[in-house]
């Protein structure tokens, strides 16, 4: 394991100590909660992950890098940021993946603008969001994060 | 007809297992490579994922989230503005959790601009999963994306402020007293069955208030479960 992941398991082990000793009810209801939150997303994550798989086998992340490397930055950013809005991921199989195209040679800027809209804007929530909030509230927060997205890609482009 | 119902609830997971197995029929070498790049990620995911899950229940339980969104008002200013990223980035459960606990904080006088930073953090600035994006994409990478993301965030949340009114969020349909559920933002994990199954049952993957005898109702072995929901998709009006 590396530093990251043992450091993550430590902090979480320690909290989960101090949380013990001060309440044992209110932790053991933490651990079911967690239980309960793995198990509720298990089906959906293991689709996602078989069908990653399947998709990094067909298109090889070096080809993805070879051809989104013949792209304008511009036009390769905005097409990542759309392809990000159609799908939900959970952030931790998004990072790996993120990881394995950065690491392919897929630019950074379109990258990081895949990784925000895969989990701020969502096609598939909108009819939620919209169901609680209103159309305009919903065109509106999921257009600006759309815009951010790109902004924040681009200027990581340039800091990086 | 439950057949077709699991089917229509695993529709993703259906279509994917199909693709494997046309896959392994047209090229078996191609189906074997297929699973072994998703064992990466399995093997990955198992690594962080239970810790994940644990920590971010522990933050939700002791972090007192009541207390902090009573101080979001409109006055709040760069206090609610902080708090309210502070709700969104110890938060569990998926960003359409979010939305039926921000309408209620709508309800008890939440700016709108704190509502937008609230579901934006929530869906990308995860406390727990910032060292496991510093992990794969480097310390680097993920400070730069995270003061930039919370950077943008300040921004777009005052934009949108400006845009929108406290009137374009739908009026609140009569509150119902007694005990719903939001089926949208249930996650099927079960927790309320098993604490109190009189009252909840599990239907389709999700869970239902079932048909019950209300007078005879516990209300603490029901506020019990209401805290115990990973996502608050259950809420009592006391009649």
């Amino acid at each position: 394991m590396d530093i990251f992941t043992i450091a993550i398991w430590v902090g979480t082990l320690i909290f989960l100590g101090v949380s013990l000793a001060k309440d044992k009810a209110k932790t053991k209801q933490a651990l079911k909660m967690a239980f309960g939150m793995g198990k509720g997303m298990a089906t959906s994550i293991f689709s996602i992950i078989f069908a990653i798989g399947l998709i990094l086998t067909l298109l090889p992340p070096s080809e993805i890098a070879n051809f989104v490397g013949k792209q304008s930055v511009l036009l390769a950013t905005v097409s990542a940021a759309l392809l990000g809005t159609i799908t939900l991921v959970p952030a931790f199989i998004a990072f790996p993946l993120i990881g394995t195209l950065v690491n392919a040679g897929v630019g950074i800027v379109p990258s990081v603008a895949f990784l925000t809209t895969l989990t701020m804007v969502g096609v598939v929530t909108f009819p939620l969001e919209k169901k609680e909030f209103g159309v305009k509230f919903t065109a509106i927060r999921n257009g600006l994060s759309f815009l951010s997205a790109i902004i924040i890609a681009l200027v990581m482009g340039v800091i990086i | 007809m439950t057949v077709i119902n699991k089917i229509k609830g695993n529709l993703f997971l259906v279509l994917v297992v199909l693709a494997y197995i046309i896959m392994f029929i047209m090229k078996p070498p191609m189906g074997i490579e297929s699973v072994k790049n998703s064992g990466y990620y399995i093997k990955e995911m198992l690594m962080i994922m239970p810790v994940i899950f644990v920590l971010t229940a522990l933050l939700d339980m002791w972090v007192p989230k009541e207390k902090i969104m009573k101080l979001l008002g409109k006055d709040a200013k760069a206090k609610g503005v902080f708090l309210a990223f502070a709700v969104g980035s110890i938060s569990a459960g998926p960003i359409y959790a979010a939305f039926p606990m921000c309408v209620m904080l709508h309800k008890k006088g939440a700016s709108i601009r704190n509502i937008i930073i609230i579901l934006s953090s929530w869906a990308v600035i995860k406390v727990p999963m910032l060292l496991n994006e510093a992990k794969f994409l480097g310390p680097k990478f993920m400070i730069i994306r995270w003061i930039l993301t919370v950077i943008a965030i300040i921004i777009f949340s005052w934009i949108a402020a400006k845009m929108l009114k406290d009137e374009d969020l739908p009026e609140e349909t009569a509150t119902k007293t007694g005990l719903s559920l939001n089926r949208d933002a249930c996650m099927g994990c079960t927790l309320c069955v098993k604490s109190y199954s009189e009252v909840f049952e599990i239907q389709g993957k999700k869970a239902m208030v079932k048909t019950h005898n209300k007078t005879t109702i516990d209300k603490e072995r029901l506020q019990n479960t209401i805290k115990a929901c990973p996502v608050n998709a259950i809420e009592y009006i006391e009649e």
